[in-house]
């Protein structure tokens, strides 16, 4: 997808200087958002189809000659692979434009190690083909393939082949590089090489589970006699998973199920855990088509092919899964485009997305990128490249809504005596009682969860109740919702105990009614209530503020 | 910034369904009646699992929701939190009644604990809007 500079200022709230903007003077006018783009030069297929099939001759070929390349060689087949393990990043933001930059140097590599100058890396559409394709068994093409077995045929023999090299290669890296290697949990080269093994120190054993390596015959878990995945990866990959994971509106949002990316964190490099949340394609589709393919779930607790850990590269589906990625990003950006919306993070996160330093890159020659940064990667104008159809290409797009009264942003309330206060401008008012919108207008409610011994974990959001009201039903003028905790309270969380809920407010509140009677602006006292019949504490208000939504 | 949708997370008491043969069925309350724009989500935070071990979704009546299967994660540590669309049809008077089944390695099918699935959460989305 090209991006015109329009496009880019309307990602951009901040005034961002043009120097800053990721394709500088590459911008062009490109087509419009939908279909795709005849002023690429390659095109990239979907495997299923005569073009995608041509090109996987192109790519045995490629691969092939990478087989032969000593393992110094930063295009030896493994060295390859290597760049993902020590640099990929996996659940956060940064998840699709380094892949992007990974899979497309990959793809210039191909088209010059196979000769064929017009090689695009054609994408696994697994959505309406959930089995890999029948090619991707022939030969090199799969992993098991005999030609591997000088260098996979044992851990011995890949020892003894790559990590002499890679150990040279380490001990080559600049401070830069390997600052970020020890952010990412590798402070030394075996640390790295005990994610090869699986050894880990904390057991003093190795865990066939965690073993990056994968032998030959185990490397991939599906067969040509059993190409198909299974029940839950076809569910994972269905119309369903995929078009809901289309429909954020927001490249980021800390609310995850508006967010096309995954969390946004400090570095890129920032592996996984209990803090990060997955967007819908990186933890459904992505996450279980890599698992699924080298045997979770199968052959449980492995070890599993190559494709359920970090060397996953080593297998040649590798690039055909994350072409279809790539190209749901692509899809998902056009998607934004019509609609009139932001295709990248915005605010002050735009710069901070856009500078983060990539570099571990290998280029299409075989020689080190350099320093790069993953705004150098952020459109397919790069690599000079669009999508044939696939799924998802013929998805309606929704018309961009008007949200209501933007110009007064977020109103905050005071708090006193365990509750807030705020004062809402008529002219909001009105506009909230007419919006079209169901709920036009948000509270964003803090308040304290109760501790021990309390029972109560739900709450009601009284607006403008007299005092002396203590419990309210849903139909009440003063019930703006219930706020409700979910599981008890566990005393060794190391989390905090404040929440904020986003609380519709009513258009039914009495607080409305009577502003819009009166035409004043309207004057809102909030406090929370325990919800339900058992006698309980009313818990403080700790802070309020209110948002339109949209 | 401002938001393209409106987010509002309620989070609902496991309703003890029992230990009923299938796994324990957990059941989440919708805030209120759906508008056409809504899109209901489950955010489900995990904790440390095993390596290759997932988390199975589905309704109390078998209809399948989706698989949770951690990729990258680093031993010991949680796996994260994943976004479980909810298709309407899952949907049954305001309610969607849940089952979360693992398999660990070499063992029978069965729920998840309180240390795999830490918590639940069911989230409206209102989608469309967008930034001015």
């Amino acid at each position: 997808m090209r991006y015109t500079r329009r496009d880019f200022m309307t990602t951009a709230a901040t005034a961002v200087a043009g120097s800053m903007l990721p394709l500088g003077s590459l911008l062009a006018a490109g087509p419009g958002a939908q279909g795709s783009d005849p002023t690429a030069r390659y095109r990239r297929h979907d495997v299923a189809t005569p073009e995608g099939q041509r090109m996987l001759v192109s790519y045995a070929r490629g691969i092939e000659a990478m087989l032969k390349l000593p393992a110094e060689h930063p295009h030896n087949w493994f060295r390859n692979a290597f760049t993902h393990f020590l640099d990929c990043p996996h659940g956060n933001w940064w998840f699709y434009v380094w892949h992007r930059g990974y899979v497309g140097y990959f793809e210039r590599s191909i088209r010059k190690l196979s000769g064929d100058a017009s090689f695009a890396m054609p994408f696994w559409d697994w959505t309406r083909h959930p089995e890999i394709p029948a090619a991707m068994f022939d030969g090199v093409l799969t992993p098991t393939d005999g030609a591997y077995s000088p260098f996979t045929g044992n851990l011995l023999k890949f020892t003894e082949f790559v990590k002499p090299s890679l150990l040279k290669y380490w001990n080559s890296l600049s401070s830069d590089q390997r600052a970020q290697l020890n952010s990412r949990g590798y402070p030394t080269f075996d640390d790295a090489w005990n994610d090869v093994t699986g050894y880990s120190l904390a057991q003093k054993a190795g865990l066939s589970g965690n073993q990056s390596y994968a032998i030959t015959c185990g490397a991939r878990y599906l067969s040509r006699s059993n190409p198909k995945l299974d029940e839950k990866t076809a569910y994972d990959v269905s119309p369903a998973i995929v078009s809901s994971g289309l429909t954020p509106t927001l490249f980021y949002d800390p609310s995850i199920s508006n967010s096309f990316a995954s969390s946004k964190t400090a570095t890129h490099l920032v592996q996984p855990d209990g803090s990060t949340n997955f967007s819908i394609l990186e933890g459904f589709p992505h996450n279980k088509v890599h698992n699924y393919i080298g045997g979770v779930g199968a052959i449980d607790p492995g070890p599993y092919g190559n494709m359920t850990n970090f060397l996953s590269p080593v297998d040649p589906i590798f690039y055909l899964h994350h072409s279809n990625m790539d190209r749901l990003w692509d899809l998902w950006t056009k998607k934004q485009l019509a609609a009139g919306l932001p295709i990248l993070p915005t605010g002050d996160d735009l710069a901070t997305f856009l500078a983060e330093p990539f570099l571990f890159y290998v280029d299409g020659d075989g020689g080190f990128v350099g320093p790069a940064k993953a705004g150098d990667y952020v459109s397919t104008r790069v690599f000079d490249y669009d999508y044939g159809p696939g799924f998802g290409s013929d998805l309606p797009v929704a018309p961009k809504r008007k949200s209501g009264a933007t110009k007064y942003g977020v109103i905050k309330g005071g708090v006193e005596a365990g509750a807030a206060s705020l004062l809402l401008p008529n002219t909001l008012v009105e506009q909230h009682l007419a919006s079209a919108q169901p709920a036009s207008l948000i509270a964003e409610v803090t308040l304290d969860r109760p501790e021990g011994v309390a029972v109560t974990r739900e709450f009601d959001v009284l607006v403008n109740a007299p005092a002396d009201v203590e419990r309210v039903d849903a139909n009440s003028p003063y019930y703006a919702g219930t706020l409700a905790f979910f599981g008890p309270t566990m005393p060794n969380m190391a989390m905090s105990h404040s929440a904020t809920f986003a609380v519709p407010l009513p258009k039914t509140l009495r607080a409305f009614s009577n502003a819009k009677l009166l035409g004043a602006n309207a004057q809102l006292n909030i406090r929370l209530a325990p919800s339900g019949k058992q006698p309980a504490d009313p818990v403080p208000v700790r802070g309020v503020s209110i948002k339109p939504a949209g | 910034m401002q938001r393209g949708a409106i987010a509002f997370a309620l989070a609902l008491l496991i309703a003890q369904g029992g230990c009923a043969a299938g796994g324990r069925v957990r059941t989440l309350s919708l805030p209120h009646a759906l508008d056409v724009a809504d899109s209901v989500y489950l955010e489900v935070r995990l904790g440390a699992l095993a390596g290759g071990q997932e988390i199975e979704l589905s309704t109390d009546n078998g209809r399948r929701l989706g698989v949770i299967s951690p990729h990258g994660i680093r031993p010991g540590r949680d796996a994260g939190t994943y976004t479980v669309p909810v298709p309407t049809e899952a949907i049954r008077g305001g309610r969607v009644r849940i089952r979360l089944i693992t398999t660990p390695a070499g063992g029978t099918a069965r729920d998840a604990n309180a240390d795999e699935v830490r918590e639940v959460r069911l989230v409206v989305n209102n989608a469309g809007g967008g930034s001015d």
